[in-house]
Formats: structure tokens, C-alpha cells, sequence
């Protein structure tokens, strides 16, 4: 039964301002390719990161190349690191939160 | 090799290989605030009245909000297209409706007029408020806010607004007595509206874009005004280079911490406490030297301090020199800091100061009769925000 005295209101959250986007397809092996480390800033994430890529790197024959860190944990990575970043893996590892 | 690591491990080797995150959809990673994600660049977006309810009753709207995520938990009131049409002709009636004003982290949501008019209609802004909460949320919106961090970080941060100017007694703010309790229908709703569009349009819900390890009751609200009649110096606005009739200022830090002096008349043993709630290892502050204080003053504390003839100026230059512990103190509790490059070479033993500069600590009057005043510690990595209320 249709209600007596629909209303109509507004959705509060609007549009989105950055286009969708999809992940890219993941390698079918990581064999042969560069695993970076982005270090978050936090206290023990450079640790933890490096151990999993470590480990990532030996089970997979995939080549570890550094870890590199960003300015702060509560701003975004440069842009100018990112890129650096992009030319120098295939696979970048990091983390959020403490 | 642990068990976590082990069962990390396993996970990224079975992912699936058009999902390169176990168990996360492509579409929800997509509305993430990612890192090189082009922005759309439009400079309006519509939005219409397209939700169907059965009736308006407050049971009703909080349950059609709650099953989709939406509203603060308390009740709502129902956005008609009535009502956000009166919330936009009280002081944003010349202005479009549809423009984009701010993109807000982290889901980048598009906040127009019309959407922020549709959030203060259900937290229950009385029409007039708007052209108040536009400034605001283009305030959050400003670069040094770092409203991405704000949002998204464990630290139990909440914007603080301060309403300066005409707009206080014009829109019936409470600067006096109780200016950060409750009681006030500006300063409540107000708050609440801003909190809404964090958890609306920035997409900043506990558990999805808000991390906060246990939150903080400003989270709700967190609305002030300045009580620039009580108040021995100049407006803060002025203060900080801005020449407008109404004002708001943005800074996003903890919860106020009070601090009580009946004794003094001596502005130097009122400062002193203010000084030791700042000088706290517990707070963001201690282990990010370029992070602000604000420090809201009882007007009779402020009377006090100005009628030995101390300046603002002198407030934050003798705050500056007090409130300070040992550096060992601070190496001793962090591995991880912002300093600045002089504070690292300050022997163990010497006094270390707990902001890098007096201009970080922020001085204004707010609140009633009584001998209490606060300190307001700064979530860290952010800066505040002054600008003029401009619809």
C-alpha cells in the first residue's frame, strides 16, 4: 500500500569530486618484478613493511628495492616521491594508522 | 616468521588477479581520496529531493538515515525541499545554489550551497545560519587545514569553529556564559551542521574515513563565539590581518582543557597554569613543534591579565617562555617528531619549548562570569583558518 503522506527529501552526501576510478589488474606473478617500501612515519611501520616485503620478495623471487619515507604520517606523499616511486617499482607496500 | 606475516603473505599470494586487494571491491577503493585520481573539475553540481519517505516523523527519517549510513545517531530533522529552499534565501539568495565551494577529503565530496543548506536543515540550523557554515566548511577546505589528515587520522581531532563579529548577536551565538555547553540553538547547530558534512559530504564516518581510536564528544559539535565585548584587546580577526564585520576561525584540535585560577591577581600565576596544561607529553603539540595552541580566556581572567598592562602579544611571549620541559624529557617520550632544526640541538637538561614560536599560540575571550579558561592543543600536522562569513 502506498504510504498516506509521502515526503520527499534530499540525499545528504551530494557527488563526488574525483572520477571513479578502478584498480589496476594485479601481475599474474611477481616473479622479476621491483617491490618498493613507502614508510608511513609511523613508529615500527618502516620495520613491518620491510620484514613483508623481505619476505615477499624471497617467496616470490621478486626483487626488493628500498624503502623509501615520506615527509610526515599525516600528509600525503610528495608528488615528486611518488613518481620517483612509480619509475623505481612495480609494486609499492604501505600502511595507514599506527 | 609470525603468523600475521604468514597469513599477509598467503593472502597476497592468492589474490585474485583482477583484485589486487582481498576482499575489497574496485568500486569502493574508487571513492577513496587516491593519491593521482584526476579530479573532475566541474564548478557546480545539481542535486534534487529524491528520497521517498513515508512520512516525516523523527522515527521515520533516523531510520531511513541510519540504514544508509547517514546522520550522528541523534535525531533528524526531515531536508524537505521546502525547507533547504528557506535555508538558502535567509543570506545565500543571491548566490548559486549549485556551485561548488569545496571538494572535502577523504571521499572528495562536492559541498555546494544547496547540499550544505540540505545539512543544516536536518541538524536544525535556524534559516540565517548558512552564509556562517559555507565560510566555515571553505575555511576546513583551505590547504594548511589538512582536512585529509584531520578526518582520517586515529587523533581524536574535531574542527573548533569561533564566530567573531556582527554575526554573533545578529545570528543570537552564544559568547558568553556556558559559549562551549550547551543551551544555545546557534552554537549547537551550527556545530552539528559541520559535523554532518564531515560525516556526509567528506565521507568522515568512524570505521570508513574517520580512524579515530575513541573519538572525542566534539565530534558532535564544537561551536564557540568570541566574546569581543568582555574582551581587553583587539578582535581576533583583526589580530590575525583579517578586516571583516563577521569572522570565522577554524582550528582543529582536542577537547578544552581547563584550567582554574580564584587566588591570583598576578597575570604571570594565571599564565602559569595555562602554561602547564600546555606543556603536556600526552598532547600532538609535544611531539610536532610547529603545531598552535588556542588558549580562550574567561573574561575575568583576561581582565585581570590586561589591567597590569600585558598585551596579547605579552600572553603569548610569556606562554612561550613557560611552557617548556626538559628536551631529554621529549627525546625520552618520542622517536618520531616534527621539529624544527634549532630545538635538536638543545642540550638534555635545557628547557625545550613546547611550540617552536609565540605566534602558535592563539589568544582570544570566550565564555562568562568565573575564574576558568581553557587551552585547546592542536591535532598536530594543521594550521587555523581565519576568513570572513561571505555567503
Amino acid at each position: 500500500m502506498p504510504p498516506e503522506n509521502p515526503v520527499r527529501i534530499y540525499a545528504p552526501d551530494g557527488t563526488v569530486g574525483t572520477a571513479r576510478r578502478s584498480l589496476a589488474a594485479s601481475p599474474s606473478t611477481l616473479a622479476g618484478r621491483r617491490i618498493a617500501v613507502l614508510d608511513n612515519g609511523k613508529p615500527g611501520a618502516a620495520f613491518i613493511l620491510e620484514e613483508l616485503a623481505g619476505n615477499l620478495s624471497r617467496r616470490t623471487q621478486s626483487e626488493f628495492v628500498g624503502v623509501f619515507a615520506k615527509g610526515s604520517a599525516a600528509t600525503p606523499c610528495e608528488d615528486d616521491l611518488f613518481q620517483d616511486l612509480v619509475g623505481r617499482a612495480d609494486i609499492i607496500l604501505t600502511g595507514t594508522a599506527d | 616468521m609470525s603468523k600475521w606475516m604468514d597469513k599477509m603473505l598467503g593472502a597476497v599470494e592468492a589474490a585474485d588477479a583482477a583484485t589486487s586487494v582481498a576482499g575489497v571491491a574496485p568500486e569502493d577503493v574508487a571513492l577513496c581520496d587516491i593519491p593521482g585520481a584526476p579530479a573532475l573539475g566541474a564548478e557546480s553540481a545539481s542535486i534534487t529531493p529524491e528520497i521517498v519517505i513515508d512520512d516525516a516523523s523523527p522515527e521515520q527519517l533516523i531510520e531511513t538515515f541510519a540504514a544508509r549510513g547517514w546522520g550522528d545517531g541523534l535525531p533528524l530533522v526531515a531536508p524537505t525541499e521546502e525547507r533547504v529552499e528557506a535555508m538558502l534565501a535567509a543570506g545565500c539568495e543571491a548566490q548559486d545554489p549549485d556551485e561548488i565551494i569545496a571538494v572535502l577529503p577523504p571521499r572528495q565530496g562536492q559541498a555546494t550551497r544547496r547540499l550544505l543548506a540540505v545539512n543544516a536543515v536536518l541538524a536544525g540550523c535556524p534559516n540565517g545560519l548558512l552564509p556562517v557554515l559555507v565560510s566555515t566548511v571553505r575555511a576546513l577546505a583551505e590547504p594548511q587545514i589538512n582536512l585529509r589528515g584531520v578526518n582520517a587520522t586515529t587523533h581524536p581531532v574535531a574542527p573548533l569553529t569561533i564566530v567573531h563579529g556582527d554575526a554573533v548577536e545578529a545570528l543570537g551565538f552564544n559568547a558568553g556564559l556556558g559559549t562551549f555547553g550547551p543551551g544555545n540553538r546557534a552554537n549547537a547547530t551550527l556545530g552539528r551542521a559541520i559535523r554532518l558534512a564531515m560525516l556526509h559530504i567528506a565521507g568522515a564516518r568512524p570505521g570508513e574515513g574517520d580512524a579515530s581510536t575513541q573519538g572525542q564528544p566534539s565530534k558532535y559539535a564544537y561551536c564557540i563565539a568570541e566574546n569581543q565585548k568582555e574582551s581587553p584587546w583587539e578582535s581576533y580577526p583583526r589580530a590575525v590581518g583579517i578586516e571583516a564585520a563577521s569572522a570565522v576561525t577554524v582550528h582543529c584540535g582536542e577537547n578544552p582543557h581547563n584550567f582554574h585560577d580564584m587566588e591570583n591577581e598576578a597575570p604571570s600565576a594565571i599564565l602559569d597554569k595555562a602554561a602547564s596544561v600546555m606543556a603536556t607529553l600526552g598532547s600532538n603539540n609535544a611531539p610536532v613543534s610547529s603545531a598552535e595552541f588556542f588558549i580562550i580566556f574567561g573574561p575575568e581572567h583576561a581582565a585581570t591579565i590586561a589591567a597590569a598592562g600585558w598585551t596579547r602579544r605579552d600572553v603569548q611571549s610569556y606562554l612561550f617562555e613557560r611552557a617548556r620541559l626538559t628536551a631529554g624529557e621529549f627525546r625520552r617520550a618520542f622517536d618520531v617528531v616534527q621539529y624544527r632544526p634549532w630545538l635538536a640541538d638543545l642540550r638534555d637538561d635545557e628547557a625545550m619549548p613546547i611550540t617552536d614560536h609565540p605566534d602558535q599560540i592563539r589568544v582570544l575571550v570566550a565564555g562568562g562570569p568565573g575564574k576558568h579558561s581553557c587551552v585547546i592543543p592542536s591535532w598536530g600536522m594543521t594550521k587555523s583558518v581565519t576568513q570572513p562569513v561571505e555567503p
